[in-house]
Formats: structure tokens, sequence, C-alpha cells
């Protein structure tokens, strides 16, 4: 076998922002034709880096080679071309145009009046679609479309400017396990035909299928470069953590009690139908399901965010049929939302001032807000969720996301409540801050309150739940013991027609 | 360091511009000056406190102009050929915070209940306001109110201005209550991130109304000083006060997409609107230049904010 040519590297590069040092001296060298995995945490650098690749930021120092040439990337218009196209985790599509107007925004096929050719655009983005695979209707309007459908289009769309590299940032994260499966025969396809990808990831089984080099940030710097699987996953994860992770999943010692929530025939068709289970003290009540099957919907319907049209909820007694959130959380309820972005974080306010949002009784003393409780508090979450930096007073959107979602998580355990929702607790989060939401869930578990958990990582639900429920279009199918089941069964039940 | 930037930027701004103003016009530095200074901000001030909160709270009111007007006629009519008495005079007082408020909790109901943009409502609401304050006075000025009334916007107490009194007391209120109250607290949460707020428990829409109630009632009031100080209910007056009171929190800091924004910061930026329009007066400048200004110095700190933000978001 020939050595792979160079398609890209990236030498010494070193990046601040206001005096805060994000890169130093990082090197990473991408082959045509090979996937070359990014690992890190987050804030380990990762997305600064490939938006130093995209020519969103310049380098303080360094310097980019692509086939062998250096180059100097000033904007995004130059990183395309140079062949360079970036998936963004963060979607940055045009929600009112369609699936094919936005595959070739920018790129429309013309007549020679300068009038986009509506059919050819949508012809051509019909088949690309179909060569890839994915299952999109090019006219269908993007904001009627799932996150998941969205992100196939984006990342139809960077394959078609792609010539050299291609930047994958969490391509998964919102992807059903088939659509995973296109995702990477898709990427097979990309490396035979010589380019050069870069996969950026936090769940470190799917890279086995498709990772040929790795290298790994830590604090900004490149810690570890070289064959993939040439070192063992603990490995991987000591040098992301800089510390060995004894076990993801720590063992739980709790006492199942009394039923703490109980659905009864909830539905708000067509998102989900005749919905009932229950959650007992000290139990963790595990919602698996392909994304779309309703278990988002289901959540939110039961804390009142999107009210359900029917059926009954009942909260530690109290009952009520269409749930409102302020009432929930007097009753005892908390939804730990799956978009901490859009519906979790207040960005431009301080740790404390959102950990604290929705429990602020607890610090008025005679109707005054009291500076001192609510530092109290926040140091105390602080320390038991050892969120970084350790700061009260620090803004929460310039915080990680593992951090971010430790602060939500805190919010709900000062809110003292006694079930919790919880979608996706660990969406977007680095491997460390992982296994202290799993003990802090357990924590919680072993004092008797009720966790009902949704989560589209089933190793994460295998090892964290007692019972899986499993959701396909809006019905609930299965009810599993986790002790006895395994991830090939829970797919079956959440993919299989019958 | 760009924080600190921003938050001091307001306080150098007034200061260099009243160093200007000295040194091109010594009166300017006259106790006498100073005091009209101060009497011709504290319309502006005064509600500038109220939108303060509102755009904290992520809205925005374009009515208030039109409202100052209403509450300040409606007051008139109430005291007009009733003699001088005390009661009369607290009655106006009464019937302009009252229609205010009413006012406000029409915004509010509206903004909540009918989900359109603030922007909208209230724009409609300045056409609506102004439209009932012409309609009920037939487009004339109510005169014949009580004399003592006049003092409201002109008389002393211990030596002080009576509104500049009125403006340190409320200004005080709505400092207390936006950072020492649950009411506050919310109202930054829904401003940074309504979803977030409603995803938290908060009851948002109740928050948003109280807090148009708040800018409409101290509107009112505003309007019984307008009008003392017109000794007239003037059904055109306040056109385009809405300008300047949402300049006055922008320039102090507030944020147009809400989430920011102080008692202080609007404080000054108001005190800055102030010092200008006097300063152009003592130099003898058109107030029509005046308008051009106000317009440039929004446009300007807005597009600073914006860009706080953009880098923000970058660094993120």
């Amino acid at each position: 076998m020939p050595m792979p040519q160079t398609a890209l590297e990236m030498r010494g590069i070193s990046k601040s922002f206001a005096g805060n040092t994000v890169l130093t001296d990082v090197t990473l060298s991408a082959a045509a034709g090979q996937v070359l995995a990014l690992l890190g945490e987050n804030g380990a650098g990762k997305s600064t880096l490939m938006k130093i690749l995209a020519g969103v930021h310049q380098p303080d120092a360094g310097e980019i080679v692509i086939d062998g040439q250096v180059v100097k990337l000033q904007s995004p218009v130059d990183s395309l071309h140079y062949g360079v196209a970036m998936i963004y985790q963060e979607l940055s599509l045009a929600p009112h145009l369609t699936v094919a107007e936005n595959i070739f925004l920018g790129r429309e096929p013309v007549s020679s009046l300068g009038i986009i050719n509506q059919r050819a655009l949508n012809e051509r983005a019909a088949n690309l679609l179909t060569e890839y695979g994915f299952k999109l209707d090019p006219r269908a309007r993007v904001s009627q479309l799932s996150t998941a459908k969205r992100q196939l289009v984006e990342i139809t769309r960077a394959i078609v400017e792609a010539k050299k590299v291609v930047v994958m940032d969490e391509p998964t994260s919102s992807l059903t396990s088939h659509e995973v499966e296109d995702l990477f025969r898709l990427i097979r396809d990309l490396k035979a035909r010589g380019l050069a990808v870069i996969y950026i990831s936090h769940r470190l089984e799917e890279l086995d299928e498709i990772a040929d080099q790795v290298t790994i940030l830590r604090d900004g710097r490149a810690v570890y470069s070289g064959q993939w699987g040439s070192i063992s996953t603990d490995e991987v994860i000591r040098h992301m953590a800089g510390r060995e992770l004894k076990e993801i999943f720590p063992p739980r010692n709790a006492k199942i009690g009394d039923v703490k929530l109980r659905v009864s025939n909830l539905s708000r068709p067509p998102k989900f139908d005749n919905i009932s289970f229950q959650a007992h003290a000290g139990e963790v009540v595990g919602i698996a399901g392909l994304a779309g099957a309703g278990r988002t919907e289901l959540v939110e319907a039961i804390y009142g965010t999107q009210p359900a049209t029917d059926g009954e909820i009942n909260v530690l007694g109290h009952s009520v049929h269409q749930a409102v959130p302020h009432h929930s959380v007097a009753n005892g309820l908390s939804l730990l939302t799956e978009d901490r972005k859009r519906t979790g974080l207040c960005l431009n306010l301080s740790l404390a001032t959102n950990l604290t949002l929705a429990n602020v009784k607890a610090l008025l003393k005679g109707g005054l807000l009291q500076a001192k409780s609510e530092t109290t508090a926040a140091t105390d979450y602080i320390s038991k969720l050892h969120i970084r930096p350790p700061s009260p007073t620090k803004t929460v959107g310039r915080m990680s996301g593992g951090n971010q979602q430790k602060v939500l998580l805190g919010r709900w355990l000062f809110a003292q409540t006694k079930v919790f929702l919880l979608d996706e607790p660990t969406r977007g989060v680095d491997v460390a801050a992982r296994a202290e939401i799993y003990r802090e869930i357990n924590e919680l578990a072993e004092a008797g309150a009720a966790i009902v958990m949704v989560s589209s990582d089933l190793p994460e639900l295998l090892g964290m739940a007692d019972r899986i429920l499993v959701m396909r279009r809006g019905h609930l199918v299965a009810e599993l013991n986790a002790k006895q089941t395994s991830q090939e069964e829970v797919l079956k039940y959440a993919a299989v027609e019958d | 360091m760009p924080d600190l930037i921003k938050r001091f930027l307001p306080f150098i701004s007034l200061i260099l511009l009243c160093l200007i103003v000295a040194v091109v016009e010594p009166r300017f530095l006259s106790p006498g000056n100073l005091a009209s200074v101060a009497r011709q901000t504290t319309v502006i001030t005064i509600m500038a406190m109220g939108m303060t909160m509102v755009m904290v709270s992520g809205g925005i009111d374009l009515s208030v102009g039109s409202l100052l007007a209403l509450a300040g006629c409606c007051g008139a009519l109430v005291m007009t050929n009733k003699g001088n008495s005390l009661g009369i005079i607290l009655a106006g007082i009464a019937v302009c915070i009252a229609v205010g408020l009413a006012g406000g909790l029409i915004n509010g109901i509206a903004v909540t209940r009918l989900k359109i943009p603030p922007f909208i409502v209230t724009l409609g609401a300045l056409g609506i306001y102004r439209g009932i304050a012409l309609v009920i006075t037939d487009g004339n000025g109510i005169v014949n109110l009580p004399e003592n009334f006049g003092k409201l916007a002109e008389g002393t107490l211990i030596g002080i201005p009576v509104p500049l009194l009125i403006v340190v007391v409320i200004a005080l209120i709505v400092h207390f209550l936006l950072t020492s109250t649950q009411p506050g607290r919310y109202c930054y949460a829904i401003g940074s991130n309504v979803e977030a707020a409603r995803y938290a428990g908060i009851r948002v829409s109740r928050y948003q109304i109280l807090f148009y109630c708040i800018l409409g009632g101290l509107t009112g009031l505003a309007g019984a000083i307008e009008t003392a100080r017109l000794v007239t209910g003037v059904p055109t007056s306040g056109e385009g006060y809405e300008l300047n009171v949402i300049a006055a929190v922008v320039i102090g800091g507030g944020s147009l997409s809400g989430g920011q924004g102080t008692v202080v910061g609007t404080l000054i930026g108001s005190l800055i609107m102030g010092v200008l329009s006097n300063g152009a007066n003592l130099l003898g400048i058109s107030p029509f230049i005046q308008k051009i200004v106000i317009g440039t110095v929004i446009v300007l700190a807005v597009t600073f904010d914006e860009f706080q933000r953009r880098k923000f978001e970058i660094a993120e």
C-alpha cells in the first residue's frame, strides 16, 4: 500500500481570545483518503481549531498547508476555495428555503438570463440524495424538517462543496442509527474519492468503524497523534481527560419505593398517543427510540412546555390533565431540556443566576433577594458537581458544554424537585462530565428521587436505567428490563415495523 | 476587559461631554443652568426608568409619547375649572397615573396574548393613544388648571426641584426592583432567553404584563409632570419622546435584544441626552439638528452593543 498523501497540515497553530489562550502550538495532519478522528473534551479547543481551518478565525501563530502549499485562510470563502468544507454542529441552514435550495445555496444552476432553473435544481438535489442514500424530499422546506433531517441536508451541502477536506463536527449527535449507517457509508465513499475527512465526535464506539488516524487535544494542546486502534479506548479517554476514568457507569444502590410519577393515557397525536407508565422512587426509567419517535414531546407534555391534549399526569399525588411548567415545578417535577442553549440557559447571565433561576424563592428574605444566599447556593453546587470554572459570577455562555449542562442539572437539584425528566442529559458533553452527571443521577435515585431519562445513547440507557421503555412513532412498544436486554433488542423494537 | 469598557463607557462619555460643553460655554456650569438640565430631563428620565424594565425583559414600547399626552389630558380634564384645592390636584395626578397604568396593561396584554412583536403592538398603540387624546380634547389644549398644580414641575422642596426629587425616588425604587426582587431577577432571565425562562417554570406573560404596567404608570406620572410644566393638557405633547426614552436606555448600556440594562446606566444615558440638548441650546445650535444628533447617537450605541455581542459569540 502506498503512503497516503498528506492533504492538510496545520503546523504550530496558536490562538488566544482576549488573553484567553485556547490553542497552543497545535500540529495536525490529515491524509487523503483517510479519516482523522479529532478528539478532546468540551473546551479542549477542537471547535476553535476547526474554525481556523474554516477561515472564521485567524491563528496568532502557525501555518496551514493544503496539498503542500502554504495557504492563508482569511475567510470561509478562502477556505472553500482551497476545497475545505465544514459541517457544523450548530445548524446553519436557511429555514425558509427548500432542501434543494439549501444544498445549492450560492451555486444554483441559472439560465443565461440569470433565472434559477428550479427543475434542474430539484433534480440534481434528488440525484445527490439518492446517491448518498438519504431519504429526503428536495422540495421540502427545511423549517419543517427534524433536527436529524436538517443535519443530513447540511452534510449533503458540505460534501457538494468539498474537494480536499471535509470536517464533520459531531455529525451523528442527532441522527438515528440508520442514518448513522448511511453517513458512514458516505464517509467510506468520500475516502475512496481521495478526500481527507476530519471527524469530531464524543462517541468513541462509532470511531472504531471509520477512523484511521487520531489526534487528541487537551487544554488547547495536541497531546496524542497516531494510528487509530494502536491505543486502547481507556488510553484515549485518559489522554482526553488527563486522568484515569475508572467506571463510566458507576453502580447504584437505590431502593425502589412508591410511585412518584404516574402517566395515564397521555396523548398528543400525531406526536405521541396513549402513553401510560409509572416511575418509582429510587428508579431510573429510560426512554429509548429513534429521532422523531415522540420522546421529547412526551416529556415536554409531562412537564407542560408542550401540553398534552388528552390523558392524565400524577406527580407525587397531584393529578392534572394539562401540565403547566410552574405548577410542575411547584409539585416537584422538573425537566432537564435537550437543547440547553435554546430552552435551558440564559447565556448572558451568570452561573449563579442560571443555577438558582427555578427556585428564586429560596433566596428571598422578607421579599428581598439575598446576594449571600445566592453565592452560597452557587458555591455548594459548584463543588458538588465539580463545575469549572468554579466562579458564581462567570457568564454561563462562556462555559464549556459539559459545565453548562452541570449548571442546568444544578438548577433542578437546587429546586429540590423529586421527579426528574432528563432529556438527553449528556448530549454534547465530554466524557469526564458525563461520568459526573451519571454519578449525580445515581445519588438522586439513592436519595429517593424518580428519574425518567430520554437518551439516544443506548449504552448509556443500558448502563443507567432500571427499566427501558421503547417508543416508536409516538407509541410505547416495549418495556424491557435494562439488566436483561441488549442494544440489539432495544433497536429491534425502536426501528422495526410490526 | 471589554465588559469593563462597556460598563464605564456611558459614564466616561457623560464626563467628557460635560467637560467639552463647559470649556466651550462656561455658563453651562452655573447652578441655574444645571438645575434646568435636571428639570428638562425629568420627564424623559421617569419614562426611561420604566422603559429599562421593559427593554431588559426583551420588550419595547413605542407608545410612551402618546400615552404621556393621553394621560396628561385625562388628568387635565379632571382638574380643569375646578379651583385650586389639593384634593383636585391629587385626583388629577391619580387619573394621570391610572390612565398610564391602563395603557401599559393594554400594551402588555396585547403583546403577550396576541403574540405580536411588541414593536408592532406599541407602534399601533402610538397611533391609537394619540388619536384618543386628540378626540377627547377635540384637538385643543385643556386650560384653567389649578394654579398650585404647576408646582409639580416648577416647585422646590427644601431647595431641590420637585421633579428631581421624584426622579431620585423612582430611580431608587426601580433600581431596587431590578436588582433585589424576584420580578427583577425574572426580568433579566426573560429578556436573556424567554424560552429558557418558561422552561424554568417562570410565568413569563404575567411578568411581561407587569413590566408594561410599571412603564405605563410611570408614563402617566411623567404625563402629570409634563402637564404641570405646560400648565395645560396638550394632546400633541410628548411627540417623539419615545425616541429620547429608548435612546436613554440604549446609551446607558441597555440592549434592544433584552437581558441587559441598569437603572444607573439609563440615568447616565438620560443625562447625556439632557446635556447634549442643553449644550446645543447654549451654543445656539438648532433643535432640528439635535434630533439628527440623537438619532445618530442611538445608532452608534446599538452598533457598539452589537459589536460587543458578536465578539462575545465568536469567543464562545
